[in-house]
C-alpha cells in the first residue's frame, strides 16, 4: 500500500478542506474534530509505513520512506493530535476554521520535513511548517504580547529561513546536486574546502534557530510565552523536533568536515559539544529564574535540547573514529530517545500550565500555590511530567538522558556526561520549586476549580506514556536503534 | 527461579495504589466528614508545630480511620513475614561467598548495543536490612494513626510507596535497578516532609531533594561508566565484581563516595540531613533516620567496595578518616544540639561513621571483624536511631515541643515516655544488652587491625555516652512545672514500641543469626581485595 501518500493525501485535503467549513453551521467545532479525524488517520498511515516500509525513495527521490522520518512523523503528528484536542478547550476563537487549517497545513509540513531527502523538499517542507506557526503565535489578535510574539518569531525564522536557503545553495555549487544524503556524502569526501565550512556552519545556524539552541534561542522564551499555549505547545513540542530531524539527515552525514579551518580543534564534533554545552547550562540557569511557567518551560525546552545534542556529538565524533560506533548508536539512539519524551513531556507540561492559565487568568507560578488543592488532576499532570523532564526514574525521560550520558562517557567528551548530569541536578531546583508551589503552599482561595473532561482524557494519556515508556523502555529503544542507520543511507 | 523477592518489592506498591484507591472508593461516603478535616487540617498547618494536642485527644477509639491506613498496616504486616521468611532462607542456606540466594532474573532491555536484566537476590549484607526495612515500615504506619491527620489516604500509599523503594534498593544486583529504586525513594520522602513536615517544611523538603538528587546523578555516572568498560558488558553486579579494569576504578569510586556520601551522610555532606530529619513527621523520620541511611551504608559495600576492591584498598584511609571524621562530628554537635530530633539526626551521623569506618578497615587489613560489626551496627542503629525518632514524636505531639530545654520533668508529667526514653537512649549509646554494643565493639576491634591510632575510636561511644546521659539529665531527671497537664502516650503504643527494643536484644544473644551469614560477605570483600596482590 502506498502508505505515505495516503498519509500526505489526506493532510493535503484537510488542509485544503477544512477553511471551506467557514459556510457550515458547526464552524466552531467541526473543524477541530475533522482535523483530529485526518491527524490520526495520517498517524495510522505513517505507522502502517514504517512497520512495513515502502520503497526508500518517494515522488523522484524527494522523499525518503525510512524508520528515522517515521520516527519524526509518528511524534509531529502525535503532538499536533493532542494539540489539536487541547485547543477545543484552550482556545475559543470566532475563527476556528483558519486555526485548524493552519495547524493541518503545518502538520503537513512536519511530516514531509521527516521524510525529505532532497534539498528542495527540505525547504519547501520548512516554509510550510514555519509559515502556518508565524500566524498561529499571533492568533490572539487582540493580545498585544501575542502580537509581539508573532513578530519576533517570524522576523527571526525568516532570517532562519534565509540562511537554510544560501546553505542549500552553497551547497548546490559545490556538489551540484540536491539530493541531501548525496550532496553531504561528496562534501564530506571533499578535501579541505571553506565554502563547504561556511555551508555547514549556516546549516547549522538556520537548524539552530529552530531547535532553539543557545546562542540562537532568543526569540523562544518570548513567543512561547505571548503565543496562545497550545501553539506553545506545538513550537516546542513538535516543530522544534523538525528542526531536530532536518538537522540530523543534513549535517551528521558530513561531520568528518571541519567547521571552520583545518585545526582540528574545528571539527564539527566540537562546535555540537560547545553549543550542547552552552545550551543546556544557559537554559538551566536562566529557568531558574523564571518567574512565569510558560517561560520557565521555555527555558527547560531549551536545556533539553542541549541535551539532545550530546547525541550529536558522539555520532559526528564517531564518524572519523570507527572504535566508537557503538558508542555513537547508543548516543543517537539517546537522542532520537529524547526527541520523543521531550514531546510528550513537554507536551504534557504546556497543556498543563495552558490549562492553568486559562482558569487562573495568569501564568505567574505565584498563582500555582496549593494547586494541588485546586485543580489536583492538572497538577499532578505537570508534577509527573516536571520530574520525568528532570529524569527521574522510572519516568521516561530518566533512559534517554541515560542512554545520552552514557554514550559520551570513555570518550573524549566525557565531560558533557558530567555537564549534563550537574545541568540536571539543577534543573530539580526549579522543577522541584514549581511542584513545592503546587503541594506545599497554601492557595489564595480553598475553591476547586473544575477540570474539563477531554482536558482530563488528554492528560490520563500522556501520563500513561510517561509511566509505561518508564517502566518498559526496551521495545522503544530497540525500534530506535534500527532507526540510526537510516541517517547514513543504510 | 522462586518468586519471592519480586513479590516483596512490587506488594508495597500494589499496596499504594489499593490505599489510594480506598480512597477514592470511600470518598463519596465521607466527603462530608473530609471536608471538615481537611478544614481544620489547614488551621493546624497555620499553628505549625502545635498541630499535634489536639488532634491526639480529638482522636478517641470511636474515630473512624481511613481504609488506607488498614490497607496499610496489612501489607506492610504481609512484607514484614516475607521478609523474615527470606531472612530465615538467607540464614539456613548461608550462600557462598559472591554467590546470592532467591535470585531472580528478567531481560528488561535487550537490543545489540544496550541491555539490561532485572536482577535481584539477597545475602548476609542486604537480609538483615530488609528485615529492618519491613519492620520500620510497619511501626512507622502504626506509629502514624495518631500523629497525621491531613490527608491520610495519600500519606499512606507515599509510606507503602517508600517501603516499596527500600526494598528494592536492598534486593536490587543490577545497577540500574538499584539506581532506580534508589530515586524512586526521594519522592515520597519529598512530599512527606514537605506536606506533614513541621514549621520549616518546605525548606527542609526542597534541600533534601535537591542535594540527593545532586548526590545520586552523580554515582548514576559512575555507574554508566562501567557499562562499556567491561566484557561482556553488563551492569549485573555479580558481573562486574572483580573484573573491572583497576583504571576504571577510580572515578566511579569517586562518584559513588559523592552519591552515597550525601545520602548516608558523610561529614561533609551532610547539611540537608539535620533540616530534614528536623521537619520531618516522627513516623517518616522512623523510616528516614532508620532505613534511608543504611541505603548509604549498603552501597559502599556492595557497589564501592565489591565493585571497585583495587582503589578502594587504595584510598581505604582516606574513607576510615572520613569515617571516623563523621563520628567524632556527629558526637560533637549533638552535644551542642538544643532539640531532640536534631540531636537525634547527629547521632545517626555519628552511628553512620561507624559503618564506613568498621568496612575500610576491613578492605585496608583484610581483617573480617570491621565489615561484620558494620552490618550489625546498621541493623543495631536502623532500630535505636528510629526509636528516638518515634518517641520524639510523642513527646511533640503531647507536650507541642521537641526542644530540650522545654522538656524538663517529662518524668512526672509522661513517666512512659520518659521511661522508653532512657532505655532507647541506652540502646543509642552502646549499652551492653543491646546490640549496639557488640557492633561498635568489633568496628573498634577491626579498626585496631587497621592501626594503633584507630583506637582514638573509642572515644565515641564515650561522648555519644555523655550526651545522652546529659539529655537525659536535662529532660528526664530534672524537676519540672508540677502543673503543667500533658498526657501521656497511650499504652497501646508503649506495647508496640517494645517491637523497636526486641530486636536489638535478640540480636544481641543471638548474634550468630546476623554474624554467620555475614562473614561471606566479609570473606568475598577480602577475596576481591586481595585478588590482585
Amino acid at each position: 500500500m502506498e502508505y505515505l501518500l495516503f498519509a500526505i493525501l489526506i493532510l493535503s485535503a484537510s488542509s485544503i478542506g477544512i477553511p471551506l467549513l467557514h459556510f457550515s453551521k458547526e464552524r466552531e467545532r467541526a473543524p477541530a474534530y475533522l482535523l483530529m479525524v485526518a491527524l490520526a488517520l495520517a498517524i495510522a498511515m505513517v505507522v502502517g509505513n514504517t512497520i512495513s516500509p515502502q520503497p526508500v525513495s518517494y515522488f523522484g527521490n524527494l522523499l525518503s520512506s525510512d524508520s528515522l522520518g517515521g520516527v519524526f512523523a509518528i511524534v509531529t503528528l502525535f503532538v499536533t493530535l493532542f494539540v489539536t484536542a487541547a485547543s477545543l478547550t484552550l482556545m475559543s476563537t470566532s475563527n476556528s476554521p483558519s486555526y485548524y487549517a493552519l495547524l493541518s497545513f503545518a502538520a503537513l509540513g512536519m511530516l514531509l520535513l521527516s521524510y525529505s531527502a532532497d534539498f528542495l523538499m527540505l525547504f519547501v517542507a520548512w516554509e510550510l511548517m514555519s509559515l502556518p506557526t508565524y500566524v498561529l503565535a499571533g492568533f490572539r489578535k487582540n493580545s498585544a504580547q501575542s502580537n509581539e510574539a508573532s513578530v519576533k518569531y517570524a522576523i527571526l525564522g525568516a532570517l532562519s529561513s534565509a540562511i537554510i536557503l544560501y546553505a542549500i545553495s552553497l551547497t548546490y555549487g559545490v556538489t551540484g546536486t540536491t539530493q541531501i544524503l548525496e550532496a553531504m556524502k561528496s562534501l564530506a569526501a571533499q578535501p579541505f574546502n571553506p565554502i563547504a565550512s561556511v555551508a555547514i556552519l549556516l546549516f547549522i545556524v538556520g537548524f539552530g534557530f529552530k531547535m532553539s539552541i543557545v546562542p540562537f534561542h532568543m526569540w523562544a522564551p518570548d513567543a512561547y510565552e505571548g503565543a496562545p499555549t497550545p501553539i506553545s505547545t506545538l513550537l516546542a513540542a513538535a516543530t522544534k523536533k523538525a528542526g531536530f530531524v532536518a538537522a540530523i539527515r543534513v549535517l551528521l552525514v558530513a561531520s568528518t568536515l571541519y567547521a571552520i579551518t583545518q585545526n582540528p580543534l574545528f571539527t564539527i564534533a566540537n562546535v555540537f559539544a560547545i553549543l550542547s554545552l552552552l545550551t543546556m547550562t544557559l537554559g538551566n540557569l536562566a529557568a531558574l529564574t523564571q518567574k512565569s511557567i510558560t517561560r520557565l518551560l521555555a527555558y527547560s525546552s531549551i536545556a533539553q535540547a542541549g541535551y539532545i545534542l550530546i547525541g550529536f556529538v558522539i555520532y559526528s565524533y564517531a564518524q572519523g573514529n570507527p572504535a566508537y560506533d557503538q558508542q555513537a548508536t547508543l548516543g543517537m539512539t539517546g537522542a532520537l530517545f529524547h526527541v520523543i519524551n521531550h514531546a510528550i513531556m513537554k507536551g504534557a507540561a504546556f497543556l498543563a500550565a495552558g490549562l492553568v492559565i486559562l482558569k487562573l487568568g495568569s501564568g505567574d507560578i505565584r498563582a500555582f500555590s496549593g494547586l494541588a488543592k485546586r485543580m489536583p488532576k492538572t497538577a499532578f499532570t505537570l508534577a509527573i511530567s516536571l520530574l520525568a523532564l528532570a529524569g527521574v526514574p522510572p519516568l521516561s525521560g530518566f533512559w534517554s538522558k541515560l542512554l545520552l550520558f552514557m554514550s559520551v562517557l570513555n570518550s573524549p567528551y566525557s565531560w558533557l556526561a558530567v555537564a549534563g548530569v550537574v545541568n540536571s541536578a539543577v534543573s530539580m531546583g526549579y522543577y522541584g520549586w514549581v511542584i513545592k508551589r503546587m503541594y506545599m503552599d497554601d492557595p489564595d482561595s480553598y475553591a476547586t476549580i473544575k477540570e474539563p473532561t477531554s482536558m482530563i482524557i488528554i492528560f490520563a494519556v500522556l501520563i500513561a506514556l510517561i509511566v509505561l515508556i518508564g517502566i518498559f523502555p526496551g521495545y522503544l529503544i530497540s525500534f530506535l536503534q534500527n532507526a540510526v542507520p537510516a541517517i547514513a543511507g543504510h | 527461579m522462586s518468586f519471592v523477592l519480586t513479590a516483596l518489592t512490587f506488594l508495597p506498591f500494589i499496596g499504594a495504589l489499593i490505599a489510594y484507591a480506598s480512597g477514592w472508593l470511600t470518598k463519596s461516603q465521607t466527603s462530608a466528614q473530609s471536608t471538615t478535616t481537611a478544614l481544620s487540617g489547614q488551621e493546624n498547618l497555620q499553628s505549625g508545630g502545635a498541630r499535634s494536642i489536639e488532634t491526639i485527644a480529638g482522636s478517641g477509639e470511636n474515630e473512624r480511620r481511613p481504609t488506607a491506613y488498614y490497607v496499610a498496616l496489612v501489607f506492610t504486616l504481609v512484607t514484614f513475614l516475607i521478609s523474615l521468611y527470606s531472612f530465615w532462607y538467607v540464614f539456613s542456606n548461608t550462600p557462598a561467598p559472591g554467590q546470592y540466594a532467591l535470585t531472580e532474573s528478567y531481560t528488561w532491555v535487550s537490543t545489540h548495543a544496550f541491555g539490561l536484566n532485572y536482577l535481584v537476590g539477597i545475602d548476609g549484607l542486604s537480609s538483615p536490612l530488609l528485615l529492618l526495612s519491613t519492620l520500620l515500615s510497619f511501626l512507622a504506619v502504626f506509629g502514624s494513626r495518631n500523629m497525621v491527620s491531613r490527608h491520610q489516604t495519600a500519606y499512606y500509599s507515599l509510606l507503602l510507596f517508600l517501603e516499596g523503594s527500600m526494598i528494592g534498593v536492598f534486593v536490587s544486583l543490577n545497577l540500574i535497578a538499584f539506581y532506580i529504586f534508589w530515586e524512586l525513594a526521594l519522592i515520597p520522602v519529598f512530599f512527606l516532609i514537605g506536606i506533614w513536615g513541621g514549621d520549616r517544611k518546605k525548606y527542609a523538603a526542597l534541600k533534601f531533594i535537591i542535594y540527593t538528587f545532586g548526590g545520586s546523578i552523580i554515582m548514576l555516572l559512575g555507574f554508566l561508566s562501567l557499562y562499556l568498560g567491561v566484557t561482556p558488558q553488563s551492569f549485573d553486579i555479580p558481573d562486574l565484581a572483580g573484573k573491572i579494569p583497576v583504571g576504571l576504578q577510580y572515578l566511579p569510586l569517586l562518584a559513588t563516595f559523592i552519591g552515597f556520601g550525601v545520602k548516608m551522610p558523610l561529614f561533609p555532606f551532610h547539611d540537608w540531613q539535620p533540616d530534614a530529619y528536623q521537619q520531618s513527621p516522627a513516623p517518616v523520620g522512623v523510616m528516614l533516620a532508620g532505613v534511608l541511611p543504611k541505603f548509604a551504608g549498603y552501597g559502599f559495600i556492595r557497589i564501592t567496595v565489591e565493585l571497585f576492591p583495587q582503589a578502594a584498598h587504595q584510598y581505604a584511609w582516606a574513607f576510615i578518616i572520613i569515617g571516623i571524621v563523621s563520628m567524632f562530628y556527629g558526637a560533637f554537635v549533638a552535644i551542642l544540639s538544643k532539640d531532640l530530633k536534631r540531636m537525634f539526626a547527629y547521632t545517626s551521623i555519628n552511628h553512620m561513621g561507624f559503618v564506613v569506618f568498621g568496612t575500610f578497615a576491613t578492605v585496608l587489613t583484610g581483617n573480617l571483624l570491621g565489615v561484620e560489626g558494620a552490618i550489625l551496627q546498621m541493623f543495631a542503629s536502623g532500630f535505636a536511631v528510629a526509636s528516638l525518632f518515634m518517641l520524639s514524636g510523642y513527646i511533640e505531639a503531647q507536650s507541642g515541643t521537641t526542644q530540650i530545654s522545654l522538656l524538663k520533668g517529662i518524668r512526672q508529667w509522661m513517666p512512659i515516655t520518659a521511661t522508653l526514653l532512657v532505655v532507647a537512649s541506652c540502646a543509642a549509646m552502646g549499652l551492653p544488652p543491646f546490640v549496639s554494643f557488640l557492633a561498635e565493639v568489633f568496628v573498634i576491634l577491626g579498626g585496631i587491625a587497621a592501626s594503633y591510632y584507630a583506637a582514638i575510636t573509642i572515644l565515641v561511644p564515650v561522648i555519644t555516652g555523655a550526651y545522652f546521659l546529659w539529655m537525659i539529665k536535662r529532660t528526664v531527671l530534672t524537676a519540672g512545672d508540677e502543673t503543667k497537664t500533658v498526657r501521656d502516650m497511650p499504652k497501646v503504643d508503649a506495647g508496640v514500641f517494645a517491637i523497636y527494643i526486641i530486636p536489638l536484644i535478640v540480636a544481641t544473644i543471638f548474634s550468630f543469626l546476623i554474624l554467620s551469614p555475614s562473614v561471606p560477605v566479609a570473606q568475598w570483600i577480602t577475596h576481591l581485595v586481595q585478588g590482585v596482590h
